[in-house]
């Protein structure tokens, strides 16, 4: 079974109603948040959700978690209907909302038994989180007021997942993490994983999701661009290459991957695409002084996603 | 009702309702204790002619019977400022102030239907006004027994006394729960309860000293507030039947709205 479905998940504010005044751009007859949005999230893997701010990310995750109503479409968690099924969603879901706000006056311990006890199931995974994000005795007993950014963002992970769900939605997890936090936080989500939990992982840091996510979805204004595995993702995208020669230089003209391709003094530019192998066999003749071939990256792919999109819309 | 959130909410507030409730004993006990050392020199300075009998009187209490007295305890600003603490300060923030700190999503994202969230924190917020105007009972009490007219207190009509400041306040409460769940933001919320009190408490007292103003009282909902009938024998159902109305009016909406509404993210 698929841990999330949605069918053209549709949400608009200020359909029906007076229009929306939006500083500098006017007024408006209604907002299109999120656009006909239809996905699937397998149960077990970890699913990046990208967008820029504004794109539509918070409101897809707060109509999962039943704190919208959508407009039109459909949606559904483990089978249960988002509208209708909300408080069993949430029973078997743990959210760590971006920026999350905590109660300040109480202590840590106190604030993560008071959540569990709203959750109703036991904290049975908190000692080991806590252990792995050195949250000591001695801080779960400070208040969360004298918290620092990253101790608060530690609670904010714990509180999401102590009670063991079985999907969990992650805002920008990793904000406010030093890079040491950040890597024992992949190394939960690589355990949450192999115990077959699901995760939602919301994000801006590209090469986290890109270290972390199975499949990844990208979004912009409330549509689609995008969803398909990582790997395949990468895979598919141009990879800049430079290549010092001496006399003379390789033929890479109509070689299938390669275009963009500069020569000039010896120095060989171009951008290469998908299999490398007819790259190789094109310039195994030259006299090679140097080469760099730069990974691909998920920040690229998405760059380009989003300005191919960008010239469709314009 | 949600039994974990039902105690959080006990425990956040637990320092203020011991404040409240020393404060208002004190309050409660003060007015029979003047009562009972100079209500009789009260009594002749009226009879004398000196002070006009309008000015004697304020929100149906005086200090010239014990009834009287305690009416005025209960009715006086004081009172109502200490009885709002809970009624309208703790009702209206118990959802718009959460959803403004940011705390809402958190405390959403636990299997909790907003109903079940709206009715736990209503029942907290009654509990706190029943548990404040208890207080002015104990000193009621207590300010009789130090003044020494515990004889004249009619101890079986007290229950009655509380019911009728518990729907009125109940009935506040309920009005700023409802404001609470209808804004995302506290100062809207406690600004529609405030302004309802305000305008209610003035049409009130204005009625007591203007006769001219004396049809408006009936708008109001501390008209039918009635301590000094009540200890006296002489309370109306509509006293109780009316505030009673008005609070499960303001429930219902609530029930209604809150689950009804999109909660966007804080911004």
């Amino acid at each position: 079974m698929d841990a999330i479905v949605t069918a053209g998940l549709t949400k608009r504010y200020g359909h029906g109603t007076r229009p929306i005044h939006i500083p500098g751009r006017g007024s408006t007859a209604e907002i299109r948040a999120l656009e006909e949005l239809s996905i699937e999230v397998h149960e077990g893997e970890i699913f990046g959700f990208l967008g820029p701010n504004g794109a539509g990310k918070s409101t897809m995750i707060r109509l999962l978690l039943g704190f919208l109503h959508p407009t039109a479409g459909s949606g559904a968690v483990f089978g249960l209907d988002i509208v209708r099924d909300s408080v069993e969603i949430r029973r078997r879901t743990g959210y760590l909302p971006g920026g999350i706000a905590l109660y300040d006056t109480l202590t840590g311990e106190r604030l993560l038994d008071y959540l569990a006890g709203l959750t109703g199931r036991p904290p049975v995974r908190r000692a080991e989180l806590c252990d792995r994000l050195e949250l000591s005795a001695a801080t779960l007993r400070r208040l969360v007021r004298d918290y620092s950014r990253g101790m608060r963002q530690k609670i904010g992970i714990v509180q999401a997942l102590q009670h063991d769900p079985e999907l969990a939605i992650l805002d920008e997890p990793t904000e406010g993490l030093d890079p040491l936090m950040q890597r024992a936080f992949y190394g939960i989500l690589d355990d949450l994983k192999s115990a077959g939990r699901t995760i939602f992982f919301s994000s801006h840091v590209l090469s986290e999701v890109e270290r972390v996510c199975d499949r990844v979805a990208i979004i912009r204004r409330g549509r689609l661009v995008a969803l398909e595995d990582v790997d395949a993702l990468l895979a598919r995208r141009k990879r800049n290459v430079e290549m010092r020669v001496q006399d003379p230089a390789p033929v890479l003209e109509g070689v299938p991957g390669v275009s963009n391709l500069t020569v000039a003094d010896g120095l060989v530019t171009c951008q290469l695409e998908g299999d490398v192998g007819p790259f190789l066999a094109a310039i195994r003749d030259s006299r090679i002084v140097d080469l760099t071939i730069e990974p691909a990256h998920l920040e690229e792919a998405f760059l380009e996603l989003y300005h191919d999109e960008a010239e469709v819309a314009e | 009702m949600n039994r974990a959130l039902y105690l959080h909410t006990w425990r956040s507030q637990r320092l203020k309702i011991l404040i409240v409730f020393v404060a208002l004993t004190i309050w409660g006990a003060l007015l029979p204790i003047v009562y009972g050392t100079f209500g009789q020199t009260f009594k002749d300075i009226i009879s004398s002619g000196l002070i006009p009998e309008e000015l004697t009187q304020f929100g149906g209490g005086d200090i010239f019977t014990l009834s009287g007295s305690i009416a005025l305890g209960a009715i006086h600003p004081i009172s109502l400022i200490l009885n709002s603490i809970f009624a309208v300060g703790f009702a209206t923030a118990a959802i718009a102030g959460e959803r403004q700190r940011g705390t809402l999503e958190v405390l959403l994202a636990r299997p909790l239907s907003r109903r079940t969230t709206y009715l736990t924190l209503l029942a907290a917020t009654l509990t706190f006004v029943g548990v404040a105007l208890l207080a002015t009972i104990v000193g009621a009490i207590a300010g009789s027994a130090i003044g020494g007219v515990l004889d004249e207190l009619a101890v079986d009509r007290l229950p009655l006394l509380w019911l009728n400041g518990f729907l009125l306040f109940g009935a506040i409460a309920a009005i700023g729960l409802a404001a609470s769940v209808s804004f995302d933001r506290l100062s809207p919320a406690l600004g529609v309860a405030v302004g309802l009190v305000v305008v209610m408490y003035f049409l009130e007292v204005l009625g007591t000293f203007w006769p001219d103003a004396e049809g408006l009282q009936p708008y109001s909902l501390f008209h039918y507030f009635q301590p000094k009938a009540i200890l006296e024998g002489a309370l109306s159902g509509t006293d109780l039947a009316l505030p009673a109305a008005v609070g499960i009016a303001a429930i219902a909406w609530a029930l209604f709205e809150f689950p009804r509404r999109d909660l966007a993210a804080p911004s």
